[in-house]
């Protein structure tokens, strides 16, 4: 009996040692890999979304049958795929990327497709008498836009981009299958040393669930600061001051 | 003033206006009135390029031309020139109801923000809304939205008001607040083209009222005369039939 407790407790230690141990070597790629793989995709993706959205919604010739087109390809092709053609294939047409900026290329146009309909649909969840009611005091496309449906979009489209973004966290991956030394590699290789894989894999989801619950936390917080809520009170009570004072003055000059 | 003359409009093969002739002068209030479906916002919508009409003439101050021909930039000129009340308000829900009022100044008109807001607090003002000027239009009830759509419509100082069926949307409680209002307005002299169900506003306010069904002009004339003795028998139908529809509630 005390032999197993004692194995028991022997093994319980070497584990421990090996998450500890291991802790800061996965968490180092991840902050310099994962994370900025994330951002930098998510930044370039979102760009090339919204021209994509607004080309279709615009409904500019050409550019509309290319933007489908474009959607068609990227939703209808496996990640992986379109990261190794980036990768392993354009190098046949001598155009060479290392893994890091393929893999921010990839993850960028993947996400341009997806988001794009997301920014899309939310655009025309914009009802349109909100456009209607401003071209009627004046405004012309390009300010009913930006000053009315983008700003409006933007609220709609808010919670499916950031559930984007969570979901690219766990996607940059992928890129460990084209040479990127993420934090997944990591995790895979000293599992492979110390022969724990399953301490290890807990441990590396551990950390992408700790990632995700930050950005979960943001994502309230700015929902919350978007809201078109009721005005401060005293903001309210010196705009009345403020108007009193006007006709003051207005009766001061008759 | 503003006017159509032989306004034709469809949609698809249903033929919604069919040669309407239709004339508003300044300092004029018109009603129109029919049943719905009898084209009377399709009407309003086409005289603010909501709907692109099919065939016609289109008169505003000097402009006179075919209504197909009319360009962009227009339409623009035209729209600067007139106010347009919805009759679902349409106030912008990313902004207050103050921001709602000042948009067409500062963004389209290019005013000072110093400026504009003076003059968008005076509108909401005359409409009662001055105590409601930074809620959002999701915090305010439709008598009050409506009302701040109003005093929006107003601060750009148009030559003339569009109003959709301003009350429809409204429950009955609330038409008043708006009503009065838009009795004021007119009792200044604003020149209005009323799409309307309230017929007691058409009789008291209302200089001129036109009667629409199915797609043409029926009856045309003094508000009172038109009101309470119509010369057609649609007219007579119609008043009766919304005579009972009151009594009912």
């Amino acid at each position: 009996m005390d032999n197993i407790f004692l194995h028991f407790g022997d093994r319980f230690i070497r584990i421990v040692r090996i998450l500890i141990e291991s802790f800061p070597k996965l968490l180092v790629p991840c902050l310099k890999i994962t994370i900025t793989l994330t951002l930098f995709s998510f930044f370039f993706g979102l760009i090339l979304a919204l021209i994509i959205a607004l080309v279709q919604v615009a409904d500019i010739k050409g550019l509309k049958q290319f933007a489908r087109f474009y959607v068609w390809i990227f939703r209808g092709t496996p990640l992986m795929l379109q990261l190794f053609i980036i990768f392993y294939g354009l190098p046949s047409f001598g155009i060479f990327f290392n893994g890091y900026v393929a893999a921010i290329i990839a993850f960028s146009l993947n996400l341009a497709a997806y988001n794009s309909e997301i920014i899309r649909s939310a655009i025309q969840a914009v009802p349109v008498g909100q456009s209607e009611a401003g071209y009627m005091v004046g405004l012309n496309y390009f300010q009913v836009m930006t000053r009315i449906v983008l700003p409006q979009a933007a609220r709609i489209a808010f919670p499916p981009l950031f559930s984007s973004l969570i979901g690219l966290t766990k996607d940059t991956s992928l890129a460990s299958s084209i040479t990127v030394i993420e934090m997944m590699s990591v995790a895979k290789r000293i599992a492979a040393v110390y022969y724990e894989p399953f301490w290890m894999y807990m441990e590396a989801g551990f950390i992408y669930l700790m990632i995700c619950t930050i950005l979960t936390k943001m994502q309230t917080a700015f929902e919350k600061s978007m809201e078109w809520k009721q005005p401060d009170e005293a903001v309210l009570v010196k705009e009345v001051t403020e108007k009193q004072d006007l006709e003051r003055e207005d009766r001061g000059l008759r | 003033m503003l006017g159509v003359r032989n306004l034709h409009k469809s949609f698809g093969s249903n033929q919604v206006l069919k040669g309407i002739d239709f004339e508003v002068n300044e300092g004029e209030v018109i009603a129109i009135i029919g049943s719905s479906g009898s084209g009377k916002t399709t009407l309003l919508r086409c005289m603010a390029f909501l709907e692109q009409a099919d065939d016609g003439t289109f008169m505003f101050d000097d402009l006179s031309k075919d209504i197909r021909t009319i360009s962009k930039k227009e339409i623009k000129e035209i729209r600067m020139k007139m106010g347009f009340v919805f009759q679902s308000f349409n106030l912008f829900r990313n902004m207050t109801a103050l921001q709602n009022v000042m948009e067409g100044l500062t963004t389209a008109r290019k005013i000072p923000a110093e400026e504009a807001k003076k003059t968008s607090l005076e509108m909401l003002e005359k409409v009662g809304m001055l105590d409601r000027a930074n809620y959002y239009p999701d915090q305010l009830s439709g008598g009050q939205q409506q009302r701040v759509a109003i005093a929006r419509a107003l601060a750009t100082k148009p030559e003339v008001i569009l109003f959709d069926e301003p009350t429809s949307a409204l429950d009955p409680e609330l038409t008043g607040e708006v009503l009065e209002v838009m009795v004021k307005l007119a009792r200044e002299g604003t020149t209005m083209v009323v799409v309307t169900h309230e017929m007691e506003f058409a009789k008291n306010v209302a200089n001129r009222v036109i009667f629409m069904e199915n797609g043409v002009v029926v009856e045309e004339g003094d508000a009172k005369e038109v009101l309470t003795d119509p010369k057609q028998e649609a007219t007579r139908r119609f008043l009766r039939r919304i005579l009972r529809k009151e009594e009912e509630e």
